[in-house]
């Protein structure tokens, strides 16, 4: 047997063969199974990010704050949970955050699927522009500034109750209550939703309804029977959007409240910042994250995984889950 | 000095003089220790401080005279003393150069600070034995921070809608005609003291019984009060949302300077005084500490407390202070132990204890 020479290839050839060896290391054998996990690193990533910074927090509501030192004390308790049970303030900030939750979704779907539905099926196309650029235009405005926005509009001296006492009646109070606050943000609420009800609404062809029509049905039929099912996915979309984003907001609350209608948020930053104590905000950062969460999966649960697409297959036509 | 050239001299006595701008200190005796070791000095010092009136105060009165004397830049940060104190925390803790180089904080947040062990010691800086005794922390060894000036919750009250001069008593925020037309912080803070005697209590009973604070906030939450922060005050009085407010009475003099009808009392029940401190985080680089302090050292020195407190119109800490002359003979502005003994002092080491269970039922009574 003839062993090979070292010079029967020349240098140029191994170099090219080792790199070609690591390339093999490297890229796998069959990229068809590992390319879409690949694809799915970005999410997992973030998914680990959030559970990591979840369990840090977990963690820091074990441990109460020692005032002598201002530092979280050592040993882990329950201390922290046992406050926001203890005092009521934390009740009722939760509750009123969960009471907004549900209105401001309920109103804001109420408005966004109209506003999406004329959007989408209108004919004339200086009518969907013009709705449109009303739908982006106040992506343009911060939260904050929207909120200002309406402290300058609604005020004692505002655009409204000059109006009113111009008339000659007495000005109205219609800031820094808590009404005003679920206007705002359904007002800061309502782009979100239509953009998440508007593909919905235009997954659905115009046949079906000339379909249902050309059966019989009149329009509100046609609509209530074939339309809003099969404009579910949207729905179900926008309203836990639109539900999470107001159990979670702080700015509104924090401007349009004056101070008296605070939300969960607002008493986390308060723990935080106000009183040092990151232990107290922690837990109850966990306790409203608890909450959303497992109101989410129960609607998720009763509307079903696959309205979302995320049940491995496609909503079935007319609305089944 | 052989071999020194005539502009090195001229530099050398240029750092005396800007040494002794800062220190207080004659410039002959500076002008020796200028040559000994002095640390580089960096291009900028980061300052905190509140916006509006209070950093324009400080920049008049303390940053600009601060430079022209070093030649090192200030840049004011404008993070809310709250948000910034958990940052300095964590840098600290995780052993990183904390975002600021000088802290302007309550005297209660700056001493949470102190006892967390986060400040640096203050205690060689060559103006503080000067300084008056409201100077000097409560509760804490040395001088881990430095109380700059005092300050007073003043009532203060829209002077159209009392046409009969200035309110006396607190219990006129209870007042009807003044429901929804009244303000406090949105924390509470330096309302509790005054509500206290208010409400028919003992400041003495503090911290020990605050039933009688509490019961009069539960009146004045049937006021429906609106909660704010130090600018909120100046734009309510200049919206016309409210007719009375408890606040810092820069905030009150501020408008007034403004053109808006706002004028301030102490009512017969005594308003609360506290303090504002300086401190300085650890963790800095050695240079950059060293300045740090200086600015400090600058801060107390009597000609930039003049300017500084003037300007804020507040009681500085060194003696013989010119009060603005607006302010002379205020009872809000106390430089005399009579003045102070006419208002309401909880020690330091009290409000750093109790803030937080007075905040939550304040909370408590607002919120519900």
């Amino acid at each position: 047997m003839l062993r090979p020479s070292k010079r029967a290839y020349p240098l140029s050839w191994r170099l090219l063969d080792a790199a070609e060896a690591v390339v093999g290391l490297i890229r796998p054998k069959r990229p068809e199974l590992v390319v879409p996990a690949l694809f799915l690193a970005p999410a997992i990533l973030l998914v680990a990010v959030l559970v990591w910074g979840l369990v840090d927090m977990a963690s820091d509501s074990l441990h109460v704050l020692d005032t002598a030192t201002f530092l979280p004390a050592e040993a882990m308790s329950l201390g922290n949970y046992a406050q926001l049970i203890d005092r009521p303030i934390y009740a009722t900030v939760i509750w009123r955050s969960l009471l907004a939750g549900v209105i401001v979704t309920v109103a804001t779907l109420l408005l966004a699927f109209p506003y999406a539905y004329v959007m989408v099926r209108t004919p004339s196309p200086v009518i969907r522009r013009v709705l449109l650029i009303s739908l982006f235009l106040p992506f343009f405005i911060g939260q904050v500034v929207r909120a200002y926005g309406w402290l300058i509009i609604l005020g004692a001296r505002g655009i409204v109750n000059g109006a009113i006492t111009g008339l000659g009646f007495e000005p109205l109070k219609l800031i820094y209550t808590y009404e005003t606050i679920l206007f705002g943000l359904v007002q800061y609420m309502l782009p979100f939703a239509v953009l998440l009800i508007a593909p919905a609404i235009t997954a659905i062809g115009e046949e079906v309804e000339m379909a249902a029509s050309s059966l019989g049905a009149n329009w509100w039929r046609g609509f209530a029977t074939v339309v809003l099912p099969m404009a579910r996915p949207g729905l179900i979309a926008a309203g836990v959007v639109v539900f999470t984003l107001t159990l979670t907001d702080f700015a509104i609350p924090n401007i349009l409240g004056g101070g008296t209608n605070d939300f969960a948020a607002n008493a986390i930053y308060d723990a935080f910042f106000r009183i040092s104590d990151s232990g107290l905000g922690a837990a109850l950062a966990i306790v409203l994250t608890f909450l959303g969460s497992t109101i989410v999966g129960i609607i998720l649960a009763i509307a079903g995984a696959g309205t979302l697409g995320m049940g491995g297959r496609a909503p079935a036509k007319g609305g089944g889950a | 000095m052989r071999g020194a050239s005539r502009r090195q001299v001229l530099k050398g006595g240029m750092m005396a003089a800007a040494g002794a701008a800062l220190t207080g200190t004659p410039a002959l005796v500076l002008g020796r220790r200028a040559f000994a070791a002095e640390p580089a000095k960096p291009a900028e010092i980061i300052v905190r401080a509140w916006g509006g009136v209070w950093v324009e105060a400080l920049d008049k009165g303390v940053s600009q005279s601060f430079t022209e004397a070093t030649g090192i830049r200030v840049r004011h940060d404008l993070t809310e003393d709250n948000e910034i104190q958990p940052k300095i925390w964590a840098a600290v803790a995780q052993k990183r150069v904390p975002p600021i180089h000088v802290n302007w904080d309550t005297s209660t947040n700056a001493t949470k600070s102190a006892l967390r062990g986060v400040t640096e010691d203050l205690s060689d800086l060559s103006n503080l034995p000067q300084l008056l005794p409201v100077a000097k922390p409560v509760g804490l060894e040395g001088w881990p921070i430095v109380n700059t000036y005092s300050y007073v919750y003043v009532l203060a009250y829209r002077t159209e809608a009392f046409p009969d001069g200035a309110p006396k008593s607190w219990t006129v925020m209870l007042d009807p005609k003044f429901k929804g037309r009244v303000a406090l912080y949105n924390d509470g803070i330096g309302f509790h003291p005054a509500a206290q005697v208010a409400g028919g209590g003992k400041v003495s009973d503090i911290p020990a019984n605050m039933e009688p604070a509490w019961e009069f906030i539960r009146k004045l939450k049937a006021q429906q009060p609106l909660l704010g922060e130090d600018p909120d005050f100046t734009n309510w009085f200049q919206q016309g949302e409210i007719d009375v407010a408890c606040t810092i009475i820069s905030n009150a003099r501020e408008a007034k300077q403004n053109g808006i009808k706002v004028d301030w009392t102490v009512p017969e029940e005594g308003a609360k005084v506290d303090t504002d401190a300086l401190w300085v985080p650890k963790g800095l680089p050695e240079s950059e500490l060293y300045w740090a302090k200086q600015y400090v050292n600058h801060a107390i020195s009597k000609g930039a407390q003049q300017a500084w407190t003037e300007k804020l119109g507040l009681p500085g800490v060194q003696p013989g202070l010119t009060p603005p002359a607006d302010l002379a003979g205020d009872p809000a502005y106390p430089t005399t132990p009579e003045d102070f003994a006419r208002l309401i002092s909880v020690p330091t080491p009290v409000l750093v204890e109790h803030e937080r269970e007075w905040f939550q039922t304040f909370k408590e009574i607002m919120q519900g």
